[in-house]
């Protein structure tokens, strides 16, 4: 435990504590107060202590210093006088305290609101290094900014620098600086404390109580996206109303008593005059400032330099994005070289956008190394370029350009270029442009000059040929980039005798005393010139006949032969000489049969084509005349060599749809020979005119149609026929109409026959109107049409035929009628019209018999559709005989009769073949209690239908006066049963009793019995008295009151419908 | 003591002299009038004058709306915040002058301030608005006619009216202000000029034509 030197220490320090104690309250003085010991520099130890006690007065302090074996121990002190001594044990910790800093300068640079701060450390008060801590208070306005600032003292004084950066201008407000220090030694084991602060140092300030109204910053430039703020000084008394940004107002921030400030983020690019800011007061005050908003330079881009002199260095940039900053605020470049260290300042002209700058040429210097510095104030940028001069060569244009010549084929040429090459050679390249905008170059190599002409020569020209020259140069040995052309030129050179002869025709008249010589003129590169005159003459056999002088620009002329064929030469003649001649005989030897061929039109052209003569030796010519109105038609050919067979012949006279005929001709070794003559066109045309037609001739079926040739010149192609259109029509109906395609009625006939010259048009209606339309078609298309409207004719024959052949027939008919009636008159009246009917020959009355059976199942005749055809007759229940003709039962009806229980075992049923018309109500809704099946047909005795259909149960109550109607002459027996079973009345026994006329009208009913209602409901007014069809329930002969009667509902078909319902029709 | 004399007299004289330059009426020097180089005047000065004011006033209008639209906002939309005419030294141009002579005293200084403006204008839009070829065109075109309208005032003063000697004012230079000061400036006077000079062409109409 003793070995710890901390508790050794802190032991003898009590002890020492308690023995001044005890000697103080010996002597009775009292120990100094705030006994303190602190140190600046670690070597010094400065102590004072409190001497105020009265009881201390008029001592002498004396400090003693005891130092501990192992530690540095605190300071104690022994006072004493003259008199007496007294020893006070005080014990102290030691405190290190630096120096106050001293601040030697405090500035500001207001355009970059940074504040500067420079002090001294007074480090050589320490004889060895330490770190020491700063810190710098600083308080602008209402805000307070501690900084702490590390440094280390290293036994010298030194000045220490500080600079800070504010985000408002410093303008805006008041700066405030102290300072004080810390020292942080390790090895000193007492207290270590913060100097005392320096004094206070201001910022030269302009918030304090300005004398006007102030807004920073001012003029001041920075980037884009930058956050600005902006603050407002004012006098004391006055307020800010609002700042505004631009148009913008931003919320205000109060920076002091007599200053307010906005923050503007993120600014954007500001127009050239900059941004206004403004501040308005209260009262009524306004300040402002302008804000400069844009980008740093760009890196210059494509930077080139060449020199166009070799005096000067041009080089020129684009300066990429725009800055949006201008006049002092823009960009400005400095062109700097490196190894001759020279730099150019660069003048940029902003309105015509034009980056350039020129750099002196130093004579023994090749090679250049740019750098273009980019400069605004908010940044730099550069770009560097190495160059060989001697490559980068782009000469000006060439100036004072001039041509001449004094020959048909050379020209020399002359220009001027600024500049000093005499190191180097010059390539330049003469443009040589003739008249027909044909374009050639030359290239010449010269030796540079200083300033100097240069010149050169062009040949191989033509003879009195337009040319247009210029020219451009470039360096030769190192190709860089050519000049401008020079201005062009224009020379014409010289003329030259005609190239050759011209090409010459000539055409013996009719007679063949004169022969008429044609010649085409030269091209201008044949001619060499302007023609003057052609000469022509004509030799026999060498010896010249007649020589003509004719001038230009006739190009023919006659010669009269005198019976004589010769040889014709033909000379052209220019200034400057006269051609070749060209030569052709007058003899036309004889032809026969000469044929004329077709030629074939290829739009552009006339294709034509012959057969080769062996005996053509010297080639063909063709020879063709194109006439123009009433002038003489202009001759013109074409020569082609020996074995030529074909050509296509164009010409710019040539027009469509216009007929050209030619004539071949051979040239043999005696003369010429016409082979063949040839029509073409050069495009073949639809015709112009349609063809003119008639109608000939009409009939009722049949029209004749004539029509004309149509006119050659209106052909405008060859005819390849016509085409003809008819259809019923008439007049006045549109033409489209007519012709629409598919229309049924529209009959086309095409007639390629162009020998005809008529059609008869067959099969037409009689007096029917009929639309004819003609047209003439050639290869080019269908021409215009010409129309007419005809009527045929009636047929009166078939009118006749239409009415004779019915009125025949129909008297044959009747004839055969009569004749087959009157021999069988007794048959007829024997069947029909018997004088006294006989039961047994009609059928009628086999219902009798079944009456008389007693049958209560009366049934009405049924209409069933044709599926079944057979007939039933029901048998009645009474055993009365059945008639004898319809025994024949069938087993169908045997078998399903049974069904309806109310008859079965009580009567028995005939079926007979059968078919009743089909009546489509009572198959579909047939009465569910019917006791006879659907398919089936009843027939029930006449007298048995004047009885409502009932039960037999209801049987009693039948009505007799229902029963009356048609009656057989004859009394059945059954009449005579119902009549006793029954009391009728007188009226009811007259009505049965004997013959009855048929037409019996007091019981006929509005209904006719037929009628599903009739049937299904068993009326009893159902019952008729008129006779009754066999194959319907329709009465024969309807009542008078009947035709006032609601139409039967019955849709079903029958004979006496068709006479009902025909007034309904 | 001598040379310490000098040193304060010679700024005090200096600034006299600047004050008097700038702020208030020129005293034409006798020995160098504005009559010193003016010949006999042409028939048609006086129409030619009142024609070179009517064409200031028919342009005057536009060059302060395009003046004002190269400002940039807020000129154009807090003109009687920003430009109030008050701030300027324009001379008064009174209309119910009857004397011929007075009216052509004050058209002199009213041109011969607008002239001296104007350059100071000219050259600061040069500098802010370098781009801006209109209004710089019209600004040129402004100087050069009211240089002409100075020259015959100048004749028809010296020569009709006999008065060789005017006492006209300069506006503040431009130089030295912040941006938005020679902004504010420029539109104040262009504003005040645009007003005077139509009250100048209403003005010189009659009294012209009698001429």
């Amino acid at each position: 435990m003793w070995d710890n030197p901390s508790l050794r220490c802190l032991l003898a320090i009590a002890f020492l504590h308690l023995l001044s104690l005890i000697y103080s309250q010996e002597t009775g003085k009292s120990t100094p107060g705030n006994w303190k010991c602190i140190t600046h520099d670690l070597n010094r130890m400065i102590c004072s202590w409190d001497a105020t006690s009265s009881a201390n007065r008029g001592l002498t302090y004396k400090i003693c210093q005891f130092r501990a074996a192992a530690i540095k121990t605190p300071v104690s002190a022994v006072a004493g006088n003259d008199f007496e001594c007294m020893l006070f044990f005080l014990v102290s910790f030691q405190a290190l305290i630096p120096l106050t800093p001293q601040i030697l300068n405090l500035s500001a640079d207001f355009s970059t609101y940074t504040l500067y701060l420079t002090w001294n450390d007074s480090g050589s008060v320490f004889q060895h290094e330490l770190d020491a801590s700063c810190t710098i208070l600083s308080r602008s306005g209402f805000n307070v900014f501690p900084i702490n600032y590390d440094s280390k003292l290293t036994g010298k004084d030194s000045i220490l620098f500080w600079n800070w950066t504010s985000d408002i201008p410093l303008e805006c407000t008041s700066y405030y600086v102290k300072i004080r220090c810390y020292i942080n030694e390790l090895y000193f084991t007492g207290r270590k404390e913060w100097s005392e602060w320096s004094p206070v140092r201001t910022v030269p300030e302009k918030d304090t109580k300005p004398n006007s109204v102030m807004v920073f910053p001012q003029d001041k430039v920075v980037l884009v996206g930058s956050n600005v703020t902006f603050c407002c000084l004012y006098n004391e008394g006055k307020s800010v109303k609002f700042m505004k940004y631009g148009s913008e107002s931003y919320p205000l921030l109060r920076l002091s008593k007599w200053s307010s400030a906005i923050k503007v983020q993120n600014v954007s690019a500001s127009v050239p005059s900059g941004t206004n800011v403004w501040c308005s007061l209260v009262p009524d005050d306004v300040e402002g400032t302008v804000l400069f908003v844009g980008y740093a330079p760009d890196t210059p881009q494509n930077l080139n330099c060449e020199t166009r002199t070799f005096i000067t260095i041009t080089c020129s940039w684009n300066p990429g994005r725009p800055t949006a900053l201008y006049s002092k605020r823009r960009t400005k470049y400095i062109l700097f070289e490196r190894i001759s260290r020279e730099n150019v300042t660069c003048k940029v002209e902003e309105l015509n956008k034009k980056h350039a700058c020129d750099f002196p040429v130093h004579a023994n210097q090749k090679i250049y190394n740019f750098t273009l510095s980019a400069s605004n104030p908010l940044g730099q940028a550069e770009s560097s370029l190495l160059i060989d001069v001697n490559q980068r060569v782009h000469l000006e244009t060439p100036d004072k350009f001039t041509v001449s010549t004094n020959s048909s084929t050379h020209a020399h040429l002359s220009w001027y270029i600024p500049g000093n090459f005499i190191k180097i050679r010059l390539l330049c390249q003469i443009e040589i442009s003739n008249s027909n905008s044909e374009r050639q170059l030359q290239n010449v190599s010269m030796a540079g000059a200083e300033n100097s002409n240069y010149r050169a020569w062009v040949d191989a020209l033509h003879p009195y040929g337009t040319y247009t020259f210029r020219v451009r140069c470039s360096a030769s040995e190192y190709f860089w980039k050519w000049s401008k052309w020079s201005e062009g030129k224009k020379l014409t050179t010289l003329e030259a005798p005609p190239a050759r002869g011209p090409d010459i025709w000539r055409q013996r008249s009719p007679v063949g005393e004169t022969v008429t010589v044609f010649w085409k003129p030269l091209l201008l590169s044949e001619a060499n010139g302007i023609i003057l005159s052609h000469e022509v003459v004509c030799y026999l056999r060498e010896r010249m006949l007649k020589a003509h002088e004719v001038p230009v620009p006739l190009n023919s002329t006659e010669i009269k032969l005198g019976g004589n064929d010769c040889l014709i030469s033909v000379i052209a003649k220019n200034r400057a000489g006269s051609s070749p001649p060209s030569r052709i005989t007058s003899v036309d030897l004889p032809s026969d049969n000469v044929k004329t061929e077709l030629a074939i039109a290829t739009g552009n052209g006339i294709y034509i084509s012959w057969h080769s003569d062996p005996n053509v030796t010297c080639g063909y010519t063709l020879k063709w005349c194109i006439s123009s109105g009433s002038e003489p038609c202009n001759v013109d050919w074409e020569m082609f060599p020996s074995n030529a067979i074909d050509a296509v012949i164009k010409s710019a006279l040539f027009q469509p749809g216009v007929r050209y005929n030619f004539s071949l001709y051979g040239c043999k070794h005696n003369g010429y020979q016409l082979l063949q003559n040839i029509t073409g066109y050069m495009k073949e045309l639809p015709p112009k005119v349609a063809p003119n037609f008639t109608v000939e001739e009409t009939s009722s079926d049949s029209i004749l149609v004539k029509w004309e040739d149509i006119p050659v010149e209106d052909c405008q192609g060859f005819l390849k026929g016509y085409i003809l259109y008819f259809a019923k029509g008439e007049k006045g109906s549109s033409k489209t109409s007519f012709m629409e395609e598919g229309s049924p009625e529209l009959t086309v006939k095409n007639i390629t026959d162009l020998t005809k010259k008529s059609l008869r048009i067959l099969g037409l209606q009689g007096k029917t109107s009929y639309r004819l339309d003609l047209r003439a078609y050639t290869v080019g298309g269908i021409g215009p049409s010409k129309d007419l409207y005809v009527v045929t004719k009636e047929n009166s024959v078939g009118l006749i035929i239409a009415i004779l052949i019915p009125v025949a027939v129909a008297v044959v008919l009747g004839v055969v009628t009569s004749i087959l009636c009157y021999q069988k008159r007794e048959w007829i009246k024997e069947t029909f019209y018997p004088d006294i009917p006989n039961p047994e020959n009609s059928k009628a009355l086999q219902f009798q018999k079944n009456i008389c059976e007693g049958n209560t199942a009366l049934k009405t005749l049924e209409m069933n559709p044709c599926t079944p055809n057979s007939v039933e007759v029901v048998e009645t229940r009474s055993t009365v005989l059945k008639i004898e003709d319809t025994e024949i039962i069938s087993p169908v009806a045997d078998s399903e009769l049974p069904e309806d229980g109310s008859e079965t075992g009580t009567g028995s049923h005939v079926v007979v073949s059968y078919c009743p018309p089909i009546i489509e109500e009572e198959i579909s809704s047939p009465p569910i209690d019917e006791p006879v099946g659907s398919s089936q047909v009843i027939y029930i005795d006449i007298q048995s239908m004047y009885q409502p259909q009932v039960n037999p149960e209801e049987e009693p109550e039948i009505n007799f006066v229902t029963t009356a109607g048609y009656k057989p002459q004859m009394q059945l027996p059954i009449n005579a049963m119902k009549m006793e079973s029954h009391s009728p009345t007188e009226e009811d026994l007259d009505k049965i009793a004997g013959y009855r006329p048929q037409a019996n009208t007091n019981v006929w009913k509005l209904n006719s019995p037929d009628s599903p209602v009739s049937i299904q409901s068993n009326n009893e007014n159902g019952s008729f008295g008129s006779p009754c069809s066999i194959n319907s329930r329709q009465f024969l002969i309807p009542p008078k009151d009947y035709e006032d009667s609601p139409t039967p509902n019955n849709t079903g078909w029958s004979f006496t419908h068709f006479f009902q319902n025909k007034p309904n029709d | 003591m001598k040379i310490l004399n000098e040193k304060r007299v010679v700024p005090l004289l200096l600034m006299i002299h600047c004050r008097l330059v700038v702020g208030r009426a020129l005293t034409v020097n006798p020995s160098s009038s504005m009559c010193e180089n003016t010949h006999v005047c042409k028939p048609n000065v006086a129409e030619q004058t009142r024609k070179l004011v009517v064409l200031l006033n028919a342009t005057a209008q536009d060059l302060f709306s395009i003046y004002l639209d190269c400002q940039g906002d807020p000129f154009s939309s807090h003109l009687d915040e920003l430009c109030n005419a008050n701030g300027t030294n324009f001379p008064d141009f009174h209309v119910n002058r009857t004397s011929h002579k007075d009216i052509m005293v004050a058209l002199y200084k009213v041109f011969a301030f607008l002239n001296a403006s104007l350059g100071n204008i000219t050259r600061d839009q040069e500098e802010l608005n370098p781009m801006a070829k209109e209004l710089l065109e019209r600004l040129h075109n402004t100087t050069k006619t009211t240089r002409g309208l100075i020259s015959n005032l100048t004749c028809l003063l010296c020569t009709d009216y006999k008065v060789s000697q005017v006492n006209v004012t300069y506006g503040k230079s431009s130089k030295g202000m912040n941006v938005f000061k020679k902004k504010q400036q420029g539109c104040q006077v262009l504003r005040r000029y645009v007003q005077v000079v139509s009250q100048a062409a209403q003005v010189l109409l009659p009294h012209l034509s009698q001429a």
